[in-house]
């Protein structure tokens, strides 16, 4: 495991060492500083201290009276004194008296540059473990495990990416011996890599039966309630509401009156805080006309959240409209059917991760795009996966969406103040993504989450240019991150005038905003 | 007042003169009996954590100390101007569930790491956006469809 992670230190210690080499043999640098290190050597040394880093970060060892007796005889010759090091800490993994459910913490290790620097956590038990990815990219994220689970959760991701590989070459005889072989193991392991595996596991043999549909078929209100605990559990949905309404309001800051079109409308979550921001607005509140969009199996639903809304929206006196509008798919959408008002309305699209399932049938998505824009919105707004889960090789998806979902389930881990119902419901409603994801094709897999630079790319060729978000919008974020618990795992990144939601440096949602690039826009009210 | 009453009645039974004067300290610990409006306008003053604990004190001063008005006090002494009227600000946050409400649920959390408790622009908007969510979750929409 540990191979091609070496051949990159080993790489770049020989070419350290090929540019320093001295009559000695020594390494230059090093020498400046007061090491004797051959630089032959280099790469042992380094994997050597590698090691004894993972050690050292065990408190356990610190404690242990093994450091002050050790007798070092010569510090600058750091080849011997890594030795003498290891072996006087008995290089083991530390004992096992952890609390099982902190056991598993499921970290993605940003790339190979960063290897000789530790993630600056050091209270819970991370140990590095070599690139499991064996995909054809030299640099791959590297996922840390917990200490204790270390050996068989090692085990489990390469079986399951073992067994994602004999799918990928249509060897299902062999597949399915391997999905077998992971079952148990998943179920057995603790934590968010446990979950996970066996969320994959059960996709990929769904895959391999070709068991349709890809996930166990579910009342609607069901899902419904999945998402409620999954807005209630973790900041991302709240992030992508905050960060939208945080772009509408600077795009009506002047309006009259304010239309906004919701691609999903499903609870109607984000908009009591947008009518709230619109009734504080100083000069008073626009009116506010929402259409919002659903499937047919939310049926009565949206008319009676239409109602709720409206008692909000007269209790905090905003003038308030609403529509629902019902379609099979969003490419059922035509502009006739939003009425739009543009003498005295303001347009606005909103779609928090709508858009992905349209890519499930080619053509579709350009259609939809040419409605948004036919209406002219002043402003689109579009929040999304950031991971690519639409590639069409399917190993690389298999080992995207493992990385993308393991991180994705740890930050749900870690925050300890997440009730646990809602942290279970929330698995739930993810691991049908991942079952989506794995298991289905064809129009069935409507979960092809794409990333920014692939939306940047989709949106600019349907003739929208960006909007940078404002600064506002980054720091209501940070601030909704801070209360959200998760200790400091989550961050909220800019790119390019977007902002991404992270955990542990690995973003996991993309938010971004639109308009329309057409040279009537600058008369636009 | 209180004590001129205790007085002319100390002026009278010697015999009790000992209860009188025990009578005479607790009104002078008075305190406690403060008439309301003067206890409202003392409390007026003071910060977020006293203001709660006064809450603790006695019937009377729960009931000054959870006057929406005080916390509104609260809420805004500290903020930037977020643009809206006071008067407007007042209608919405009150339909949304007050300013204490608001106060202990977002702003105190969210002020805790701060050195004086300082309300900026963000906290206030985002305590709002967060009070909106929290009244709409619990909203039981009274109209159905026919």
């Amino acid at each position: 495991m540990k191979r091609s992670h070496q051949e990159t230190s080993v790489e770049e210690a020989h070419s350290i060492g090929k540019k320093l080499e001295d009559d000695n043999n020594m390494d230059e640098f090093l020498s400046a500083l007061g090491y004797k290190v051959r630089s032959s050597d280099m790469a042992d040394v380094a994997q050597k201290l590698e090691q004894l880093e993972v050690v050292l970060s065990n408190d356990d060892v610190l404690d242990s009276n093994a450091l002050n007796d050790t007798v070092h005889y010569n510090p600058s010759d750091l080849s011997s004194w890594a030795e003498t090091m290891l072996s006087e800490l008995n290089y083991y993994p530390p004992s096992l008296d952890l609390d099982p459910t902190r056991m598993c913490n499921l970290t993605p290790f940003s790339d190979d540059n960063e290897c000789s620097s530790t993630t600056s956590d050091n209270s819970s038990k991370r140990i590095r473990l070599g690139p499991w990815c064996d995909s054809s990219e030299s640099t791959r994220p590297v996922v840390m495990l917990g200490v204790d689970s270390q050996e068989t959760g090692v085990r489990l991701v390469q079986a399951l990416v073992a067994c994602a590989e004999a799918v990928q070459q249509e060897n299902l005889i062999l597949a399915d011996a391997l999905v077998k072989r992971v079952g148990s193991p998943a179920a057995s392991q603790a934590g968010a890599m446990g979950k996970v595996a066996t969320y994959f596991a059960e996709a990929l043999a769904r895959r391999i039966y070709r068991i349709r549909p890809s996930s166990p078929a579910v009342d609607p209100s069901f899902e419904e309630i999945l998402q409620m605990h999954f807005y209630e559990s973790c900041p991302y949905l709240k992030f992508a509401h905050f960060t939208a309404n945080q772009a509408i309001l600077e795009a009506v800051a002047t309006a009259r009156g304010v239309h906004v079109i919701d691609l999903g409308i499903n609870q109607g979550m984000q908009w009591p805080a947008l009518m709230q921001a619109l009734a504080l607005r100083p000069g008073g509140s626009p009116s506010f006309r929402l259409t919002g969009v659903g499937g047919p199996s939310e049926g009565d639903g949206i008319q009676q959240l239409g109602w709720k809304l409206a008692q909000l929206a007269q209790a905090i006196g905003v003038e308030f409209e609403f529509k629902g509008l019902t379609v099979e798919r969003l490419t059922d959408l035509e502009p006739e059917m939003f009425e739009t008002r543009p003498e005295s309305e303001t347009l606005v699209v909103n779609s928090i991760f709508e858009l992905h399932p349209v890519l499930a049938k080619p053509g579709s998505i350009e259609k939809l795009l040419a409605t948004v824009k036919e209406v002219k919105p002043s402003v689109v707004t579009v929040v999304e996966q950031e991971a690519n889960h639409n590639g069409v090789v399917f190993l690389e998806r298999f080992n995207e969406a493992l990385h993308y979902y393991s991180s994705l389930f740890d930050s749900l881990e870690d925050g300890v103040i997440i009730p646990s119902q809602d942290r279970v419901m929330s698995e739930v409603y993810l691991g049908r993504q991942i079952l989506n994801v794995v298991a289905a094709e064809g129009t069935d897999r409507i979960e092809r989450h794409e990333t920014l630079d692939q939306w940047r790319k989709r949106m600019g060729s349907a003739g929208f240019d960006p909007v940078s978000l404002g600064s506002d919008a980054f720091k209501q974020a940070s601030l909704l991150l801070a209360l959200s618990g998760g200790g400091d795992g989550y961050r909220v990144e800019e790119n390019d005038g977007s902002l991404m939601l992270a955990w542990q440096t690995k973003p996991l949602i993309a938010a971004s905003a639109w308009k329309v690039s057409d040279v009537t826009a600058e008369w636009r009210r | 007042m209180k004590r001129s009453a205790s007085n002319s009645v100390t002026n009278g039974d010697a015999s009790n003169k000992k209860m009188k004067k025990t009578t005479e300290e607790d009104s002078e610990i008075g305190f406690a009996n403060l008439d309301e409006n003067l206890l409202y306008e003392v409390l007026k003053h003071v910060d977020a954590r006293t203001l709660a604990t006064s809450s603790c004190v006695s019937k009377i001063w729960h009931r000054t100390a959870q006057d929406e008005r005080l916390w509104e006090l609260i809420c805004t002494r500290h903020w930037a101007n977020i643009g809206c009227s006071q008067h407007q600000l007042r209608f919405v946050v009150l339909a949304l569930g007050g300013f204490k409400q608001l106060h202990s649920l977002y702003l105190w959390p969210l002020s805790s790491p701060n050195q004086h408790g300082r309300l900026g622009k963000d906290e206030l908007k985002l305590s709002l956006s967060l009070l909106s969510i929290r009244y709409y979750e619990k909203m039981n929409f009274t109209k159905r469809l026919p």
